[in-house]
């Protein structure tokens, strides 16, 4: 028997990027998908209820899917258009937690996959500068993202003591960017001036796009229990992220960049830089890779330095701007391809 | 990153790229493809130099999984090559007990309130002496990190933040790491009583050098007590920065940013024999007593070459 796969959050950017991928797989018998609004046009054999997770409804629609895996993409990383900070705890706990009931009756369970956040590590000046899953919540939980997190990965593993027979993994994901996804970190990074925290010089690890969903589908074929990390090898400099997108710096002092970049940030359609991204744009963070290589088996294809690249080739093609960045210019006379 | 051109060659090869791209840009080129031929006319050194230049603007240099970035440390080495050499007069010995490849720890005195400069001339004394010279990472103080320009500094010359796990990690890529194992309790001490070593924590570095197997070199410096001499200490400027301590030395604060020159003191620096901590294996970690009877043998061995190299080094200023 093939397998019967529930994913919630189906409408969002990485709900529908996952159910596409787990259509062309020919192990996967059901394919259903779960969110308030209906996903793209472009799902074949996926099956949709309409249903908000916060809505204990969801405890009578879910058992009767029989399904063998449930994947939680619903988490919201930050505000969109029609859901604004305020809801983001709603949807985030209480729409996890409702969800967590309605895998308690549901008996065919074997794993609850859920896509998190590394946001639980927080951004710091002086931490380990590789985060192992078991240093989660060492430093202070400081934004409301950081804290729904935290109570969310309680919750989650207090249902994994419950059910010892289901397998429940936690995927905390590094900050997401790639060509065509469309986040807030990915619209500030290719701003034609990239306003940066004067004097710091964080350490990224951003996810592409590519390996956040092969991480994710190989953690449903190979599902491990407890947290594990989903990042890139390596860790590359903002400043050397920006020289590599051709994009000049105008470095603020860092207690005028929030209210600067929220002004600017709205003007320009960047949105106000939500939860933690701020101290990641000053600290930084870094995660160590390891468990997803070894115990998941999925080995990232970009590593830090590559999804810059790849992000960054990206932009080329996208004209914003006349080219400001002396390295722009040194193109030119390297006579490198534009 | 230095435009390093011979002498009297350079003015000439400026006016000479001058002329070249006003002649491109009369001939009806853009400015860009003048600049382009332009480059041609200039010499070789010069154009290397605009070439490692471009190459750094657009980002194709290297960094590792630390933010070590190798270009950079090597970029601002000179600056700490003229401290080592003129201005500390730095005598280095047994450099050859620190291993050419593989995982050690370095374990040194620290001292040198107002900004440690140990570190440095560790490193710089491996680079210049060490017949494999390689790159060290140290430990720092965590209140450096969170600190504008002096975190990203740090970061790039190979400076981590002072926890375990990056320690750790540190040493099991083979890298060579150096701790103070004093920290603030070392630099802040008193000019009076320079030179004696203070508690070694709770042993955490050889905790980290028995988990990982990575013998331990101990290290004295002598010379760095003496470059800012901390008389007293200041609480209102240590409240208002947030910083651990400010030492108040006979030319800070009182002279300003002049305050902030180094006192020329004479240095050595003598690396001790490796500890082989290897036999004990990883579980002896968890074994106080091993820990503290390794972490006395470091501080009494260090305690001992301080005094050895104190006698040696005589006037401390001339």
């Amino acid at each position: 028997m093939g397998r019967r796969i529930v994913i919630t959050g189906v409408a969002g950017k990485w709900g529908s990027e996952l159910a596409r991928a787990l259509e062309r797989d020919p192990e996967v018998e059901q394919l259903i998908g779960i969110d308030s609004v209906a996903p793209a046009n472009d799902l074949e054999r996926t099956e949709f209820i309409e249903a908000d997770i916060r809505n204990p409804v969801l405890a009578r629609i879910l058992p009767g899917t029989e399904a063998d895996t449930v994947v939680h993409c619903g988490i919201l990383l930050y505000p969109e258009p029609g859901k604004p900070a305020k809801a983001l705890h709603d949807i985030n706990v209480m729409g996890t937690l409702q969800l967590l009931a309605a895998c308690e009756r549901t008996t065919t369970l074997e794993s609850v996959i859920v896509r998190g956040s590394a946001a639980i590590y927080g951004c710091e000046g002086a931490t380990p500068y590789f985060f192992t899953e078991d240093l989660a919540r060492r430093m202070p939980l400081r934004t409301r993202f950081q804290r729904d997190i935290s109570e969310l990965e309680d919750y989650f593993s207090n249902f994994a003591r419950r059910h010892s027979g289901v397998t429940c993994c936690m995927l905390r994901y590094q900050p997401e960017v790639g060509p065509e996804l469309d986040t807030p970190i990915g619209r500030y990074l290719s701003l034609p001036v990239v306003p940066t925290q004067l004097g710091f010089d964080p350490r990224l690890q951003l996810v592409h796009t590519e390996d956040a969903t092969g991480a994710l589908l190989a953690t449903i074929r190979n599902p491990v229990r407890g947290p594990v990390n989903v990042a890139p090898d390596g860790t590359i400099s903002l400043s050397r992220t920006l020289r590599l997108a051709r994009r000049p710096t105008l470095p603020i002092p860092h207690p005028l960049f929030e209210p600067a970049l929220g002004r600017l940030g709205d003007r320009v359609g960047v949105g106000t830089l939500y939860g933690d991204a701020i101290r990641f744009l000053r600290f930084g963070r870094g995660v160590d890779n390891r468990r997803l290589r070894e115990e998941v088996g999925y080995e990232p294809r970009f590593d830090a330095e590559d999804t810059v690249r790849d992000f960054a080739a990206g932009l080329r093609g996208r004209k914003v701007g006349p080219a400001l960045h002396p390295g722009a210019l040194a193109d030119r006379l390297a006579g490198a391809p534009r | 990153m230095t435009v390093s051109a011979p002498g009297a060659a350079a003015p000439e090869a400026v006016a000479d790229f001058l002329r070249q791209l006003r002649l491109g840009v009369e001939g009806g080129l853009d400015p860009f493809s003048a600049a382009e031929g332009a480059a041609t006319a200039l010499p070789e050194r010069v154009q290397a130099a605009v070439e490692a230049l471009g190459r750094r603007v657009r980002g194709e240099y290297r960094e590792d999984e630390w933010g070590f970035d190798e270009d950079f440390a090597e970029a601002v080495y000179p600056l700490f090559e003229f401290l080592y050499d003129v201005w500390w007069r730095v005598e280095a010995t047994g450099v050859r007990n620190v291993p050419g490849h593989g995982r050690a720890l370095l374990a040194s005195n620290h001292a040198g309130s107002l900004f440690p400069f140990d570190a440095s001339m560790i490193l710089g004394a491996i680079m210049k002496t060490h017949p494999l010279p390689r790159w060290a990472r140290f430990l720092v103080l965590d209140w450096a990190f969170v600190l504008p320009f002096l975190s990203s500094f740090m970061r790039r010359v190979g400076g981590v933040p002072a926890s375990q796990f990056n320690a750790m990690r540190l040493l099991e890529q083979d890298e060579l790491v150096m701790v103070f194992p004093e920290g603030i309790k070392g630099t802040g001490k008193p000019f009076s009583e320079r030179y004696r070593l203070r508690r070694f924590g709770r042993g955490g570095f050889i905790e980290i050098a028995l988990r990982t197997g990575s013998p331990i070199v101990p290290v004295a410096v002598v010379g760095s007590e003496e470059i800012y001499p901390k008389l007293a200490e200041s609480n209102a400027l240590a409240r208002v920065t947030g910083a651990p301590f400010v030492p108040v030395t006979p030319t800070f604060p009182w002279l300003g940013a002049l305050g902030l020159i180094p006192l020329p003191s004479r240095w050595r620096i003598e690396f001790c024999e490796p500890i082989d901590v290897s036999g004990y294996g990883p579980d002896a970690a968890d074994d106080r007593r091993v820990v503290f009877d390794l972490s006395e043998q470091v501080q009494e061995t260090i305690q001992q070459k301080l005094y050895e190299n104190l006698a040696k080094r005589g006037s401390a200023f001339l």
